[in-house]
């Protein structure tokens, strides 16, 4: 057994870790936000140059050939600085989702990923299904030259940024397909999630599609679907390690410096032991975001999807004490918007809902 | 990053598996997974096999007979041997009196004690607790008195597990009452539970079970070689023992084998006709305690093995302590509620060796409610849990 990172991706997040500190402090999110924008071209380009979008992707696709403990470091660090830009969406996902459904024919598209000049996003929720990947009651008729596709698909993560989008629909059992986002009947209700990262609604109106829109088939997809909400799942409750850590940070600080009644207030035992707890839990949390790392990639999907929802369910628990607590040992300052810890709280609402939440993966686990 | 076991790893507990399975006696076995208590005769037993076979004190230094296994092969051990049904040997002699030994005691007592400890010849109890002196260690009055070449010993201990067994107590005695700080008064001492003016008078806890005692002392009088290290500094020593039970604390081995034996009892109980383990609701409270013990298996293998690579220890212990202790309670208090009505026939004896009486349920269900009420324990001894969130405060917070 080992517990470590190796010498590369240790320097890799160094050096996300450097540039995100230069160019991404708490002042440019607030001012970010304040444009109604998830996605700034030069921050994008500028990770991308660093490489941590090649990095977890094919060496044929001019990636690096990393792992999923790559994206766990990458993501953490993403979330730590609250980028809101489509990393996930884009490196773990759409790529994922190509490459699984279309072999070798899909490097083309994956290096246009790793080196961030096209965007794409995937769309496997529906409205009324909560958290079902498989639930699809978006249709896709086969006609003479293609399909017509119609329905609904919720909150798609990064649909607001993406020329490309993959969604699922049913074709004789959920499929996937590819859709240009200006394809005519497609609408796209964009917005950005509570913490700054955009998503978006797709409604398809009898949208028409050539043949090769089909990606992967009745056969195919339902595998891959599940697949690819692991890995997504793996790489959120990452970026919830990150911004655990920076709350952690901040509260321990406060503790020690706010003063009342003529004492830090982390003097008081009601609110050190309460913070010990949080110690404690995020030490926890910690271990099942390193095993959903290791186990995202298991071709064994049982065990697969027993660390995942375990690390899923676990995290999603303590984000949510985390949220809570931190902001009652902050008091009246943990409730303005001008102070960075409400951003990692809601940073840590996103990631608990968005591929399965914590009753979602608990039932899951339970069912395994 | 490996999260599984290596080859090498894998092999060790084959050969921990192979030896249990050949030398674990059948009776011990059978008292140990029936979850009933064990006797005297039974744990010395148990201990001197172990002794043999050079596994009895696995962590002491190779020079003192330890094995030199790294924190992942101890756990691996500790798992084992719980899935075996093999008891673990006592704590007081083996992790706690003989690495205060081999650090700060002289080379007779080594000579004299330790192989006594290996083998489990001697029986050893901890005399710390007091009646006044529970959380607030230091302010302990039983008093040693220099007399020529004695020290006069009076006072009471409490709290002192198994000590209706005891040969020796190794105790925390005040020797100066006039120090500065109560912590600078206190001694390390090492007193035969055979010499007059020792009386041992049993408590009975409240899940119906003989396993802690008061020891009093009246003017016992202990021989001066027995004090360990050097006069006053006995809380040094203390410490030192108390912080070097970080190996095990998480008590990961003894949980999982909890954890199937509630899912077996889950099994075996119906509700609205069904297995109880099939009831969402039930599950839903198994998977969390289920996740909550698969997380804290890997953050303590993952804190030893970085401990033992040199990171500092800093509140490892106490909080491998807090998370172990809260999960095992979770665990028994689901089993409990598990085994429904017939949790409340008490019969606290059942699975004990030699007992016969008929059960009113099965021995999973007589066993389960005083387990449930005999661990609530595990967050109280050894520094409670409010005591290691304050040892952990003061480290990570400065408070």
């Amino acid at each position: 057994m080992n517990f470590d990172y190796s010498e590369e991706q240790k320097m890799l997040v160094q050096s996300l870790e450097r540039t995100l500190a230069k160019t991404y402090d708490f002042e440019t999110y607030r001012s970010q936000l304040a444009t109604k924008t998830s996605h700034d071209p030069a921050l994008w380009n500028s990770l991308a140059e660093l490489g941590i979008m090649a990095m977890p992707l094919p060496e044929a696709a001019g990636g690096f050939d990393g792992n999923h403990t790559d994206i766990a470091l990458i993501s953490a660090e993403l979330g730590r600085r609250l980028v809101p830009e489509p990393y996930v969406s884009n490196v773990v996902l759409s790529a994922f989702v190509l490459n699984a459904a279309r072999g070798d024919a899909s490097l083309d598209q994956v290096s246009q990923i790793a080196t961030g000049e096209t965007k794409y996003a995937v769309g496997f929720y529906e409205p009324g299904e909560r958290h079902n990947p498989l639930a699809v009651n978006t249709t896709a008729e086969k006609t003479d030259g293609g399909w017509v596709i119609s329905g609904h698909k919720a909150v798609v993560l990064g649909g607001d940024t993406a020329s490309e989008l993959i969604i699922s629909a049913d074709a004789g059992g959920a499929s996937l397909f590819i859709v240009p986002a200006d394809a005519d009947g497609l609408s796209i209700r964009k917005y950005q999630l509570l913490d700054g990262r955009g998503a978006a609604d797709l409604i398809f109106d009898n949208v028409s599609l050539g043949a090769d829109a089909l990606i992967a088939d009745a056969g195919n997809a339902e595998a891959i679907i599940l697949d690819a909400i692991d890995r997504g799942a793996a790489a959120l409750v990452a970026d919830s390690l990150g911004a655990i850590e920076e709350i952690i940070n901040m509260t321990k600080e406060y503790l020690r410096t706010r003063t009342q009644f003529g004492r830090p207030i982390g003097s008081f035992q009601v609110l050190a032991h309460r913070m010990v707890d949080l110690l404690v839990d995020y030490e926890q949390a910690k271990s099942m975001s390193m095993e959903a790392s290791v186990e995202a990639i298991n071709e064994n999907r049982t065990e697969r999807q027993k660390a995942i929802s375990a690390a899923k369910a676990k995290v999603g628990a303590v984000s949510r004490k985390f949220g809570k607590e931190s902001i009652q040992m902050h008091g009246g300052i943990g409730m303005t918007d001008e102070y960075a810890l409400g951003a990692y709280v809601k940073r840590l609402l996103v990631n608990e809902t968005l591929f399965g939440d914590t009753d979602y993966h608990l039932e899951r686990y339970s069912s395994l | 990053m490996e999260l599984s076991l290596t080859e090498a790893q894998t092999a060790f507990r084959d050969e921990v598996h192979a030896f249990l399975d050949e030398n674990l006696p059948a009776d011990i076995k059978k008292t140990q997974t029936s979850g009933g208590h064990l006797s005297k005769e039974q744990h010395q037993r148990w201990h001197k096999i172990l002794g043999d076979k050079g596994w009895s004190t696995p962590l002491w230094p190779i020079e003192y007979g330890g094995t030199g296994w790294s924190p992942v092969e101890y756990a691996v051990f500790d798992e084992e041997c719980y899935r075996m049904g093999a008891p673990r040997v006592l704590p007081f002699s083996v992790s706690m009196l003989g690495p205060v030994l081999i650090n700060f005691g002289n080379d007779e007592q080594r000579e004299r004690f330790l192989p006594g400890i290996k083998s489990g010849a001697d029986w050893w109890a901890q005399g710390f607790s007091e009646p006044g002196a529970g959380s607030d260690l230091a302010s302990l009055k039983t008093s040693a008195v220099r007399d020529g070449d004695h020290y006069v010993v009076n006072g009471q201990k409490t709290w002192t597990t198994l000590g209706q067994h005891g040969d020796w107590i190794f105790c925390l005695v005040r020797t100066d009452a006039t120090a500065a700080k109560p912590q600078t008064g206190i001694s390390f001492i090492l007193i035969d539970m055979r010499d007059p003016g020792v009386e041992v008078r049993p408590i009975i806890t409240l899940d119906g079970s003989h396993e802690v005692n008061e020891v009093w002392f009246t003017d016992v009088r202990v021989p001066a070689e027995n004090l360990v290290g050097q006069e006053n500094m006995g809380w040094t020593y203390a410490k030192f023992l108390l912080q070097n039970e970080r190996i095990g604390i998480a008590g990961i081995g003894q949980s999982k084998e909890q954890l199937v034996g509630l899912r077996r009892l889950a099994a075996a109980e119906k509700k609205n006709g069904k297995p109880l383990i099939e009831d969402p609701s039930f599950r839903a409270k198994l998977s969390e305690v289920e996740i909550e013990l698969r997380a804290l298996d890997l953050t303590n293998k993952r804190m030893l093995v970085e401990t033992e690579r040199g990171m500092d220890p800093g509140p490892v212990s106490s909080m491998l302590k807090i998370r172990g202790s809260e999960v095992a309670q979770r665990l028994y208090e689901l089993k409990m509620d598990a085994a429904g009505l017939y949790a409340l026939p008490f019969q606290p004896e059942a699975g004990d060796a030699g007992w016969n009486d008929e059960l009113a349920g099965t021995l999973a269900q007589a066993r389960s409610a005083p387990h449930y009420l005999n661990t609530r324990k595990i967050s109280i001894f050894g520094g409670s849990n409010e005591i290691q969130r304050s040892i952990i405060s003061k480290m990570m917070l400065g408070f």
